[in-house]
């Protein structure tokens, strides 16, 4: 089976349909600022809950960071993923998000990441495993525009000829879908293997072949700037489907700030799996 | 104890507990896994809670799936991948026991 096949296969109907789900709406774009991880964290959940009860139109939001971080998984717990000794000695902060999935290391400048933020009708009558490979289709045909030979591996990661790129997580509420990805554009391995923990038991299915989980940095894969591929992505979206120029509101702001200081900064959320 | 399992392509799920009077007790699941709606996990922890440490896997999957939520929904694993990891953990207790 080639890859486009499995994409079509997957992502919700004929291409004609699925292009239409994204031009059926006036879409906002909020640029990458370098922005706190607690900040990232709590934007994903004010943006998602504005898009579901109407009062900020669909959005594409590219994140910026300000330090390095490690952004946990809803459902992972902190000692079977991070060396939190290493993370001090590193100055790496400890976040967890609101969606499911694996632990990312972020360094400023290493990862793109970008939240989707949609009505859930958006995907209605798709599958979750659909509804990944959709919201990332234009993403792997914007890398491929790039001469990454990208393609989507369900259940929710990016790969390439070259390695695995990135993966995605969705969380629904309200009536609206978010959907993040978080790509490798350049990675510190040494520095990530002493604060990741990767367990044998997290390799064992992945063959002889990738045993040392091949991964593929975009900057592996191309010369092109973060920014330049950054920019590209957005010129994509904004001459496929449409993209109004924006920012986060005050009010959204302040709304983070609140979720900050009740949950994301706590102690419960942080360790909500020790 | 503790018990991991790599989901035939899928996720990791791990399970953390202890075992008080035969019965599994202080349930912890988690992993890389995606649950919908997310508050949905303590239920899924809750179902093992008190559960015969002689159970098999079958019927732990079987109390799993009962303690699911209506319309909830778990992707990259399964219950019966988290039974996995629990026996994994009981077994590993078992054999720490006899050395």
């Amino acid at each position: 089976m080639t890859e486009g096949n499995l994409l079509d296969e997957l992502a919700g109907g004929l291409p004609e349909e699925r292009e239409a789900r994204w031009k059926r709406y006036r879409w906002h774009l909020i640029p990458p600022e370098p922005t706190p991880p607690l900040v990232n964290m709590a934007l994903d959940e004010v943006l998602t809950l504005r898009v579901g009860s109407g009062e900020r139109p669909p959005t594409l939001r590219i994140w910026g960071w300000d330090r390095s971080c490690v952004v946990l998984g809803r459902f992972q717990s902190v000692r079977n993923e991070v060396d939190e000794r290493a993370m001090a000695e590193h100055n790496v902060q400890l976040v967890r998000r609101i969606s499911g999935g694996g632990a990312m290391f972020i360094e400023p400048e290493g990862t793109i990441t970008y939240s989707i933020f949609a009505p859930e009708e958006m995907v209605a009558g798709m599958s979750f495993p659909e509804s990944y490979a959709f919201f990332d289709s234009w993403v792997i045909d914007a890398l491929r525009e790039l001469g990454v030979e990208a393609w989507y591996q369900p259940l929710n990661d990016i790969t390439s000829t070259g390695g695995k790129i990135g993966g995605a997580a969705q969380a629904r509420r309200g009536g609206a879908v978010l959907h993040h990805t978080t790509m490798a554009y350049q990675m510190n391995t040494s520095l990530m293997s002493k604060i990741l923990r990767v367990g044998k038991e997290k390799l064992s299915d992945k063959g002889v072949k990738s045993a040392d989980k091949r991964v593929g940095p975009l900057r592996q894969q191309t010369d092109l700037d973060r920014d330049v591929i950054i920019h590209h992505l957005i010129g994509h979206f904004r001459a496929r489907f449409g993209l109004v120029d924006d920012q986060v509101t005050d009010s959204e702001y302040a709304e983070a700030k609140r979720l900050i200081t009740d949950r994301f900064s706590t102690p419960e959320w942080i360790y909500f799996l020790p | 104890m503790h018990g991991e399992f790599k989901t035939p392509g899928g996720k990791l799920v791990v399970v953390d507990f202890d075992v008080q009077d035969g019965r599994l007790t202080n349930v912890m699941i988690s992993g890389d896994f995606f649950l919908y709606p997310e508050d949905a996990l303590p239920a899924l922890s809750g179902a093992l809670e008190g559960v015969d440490r002689m159970l098999g896997g079958d019927a732990l999957a079987e109390r799993i799936r009962l303690g699911f939520p209506p319309g909830a929904e778990l992707l990259g694993t399964s219950p019966e991948a988290i039974a996995t990891a629990v026996e994994r953990g009981l077994v590993d207790s078992e054999e720490q026991g006899r050395t």
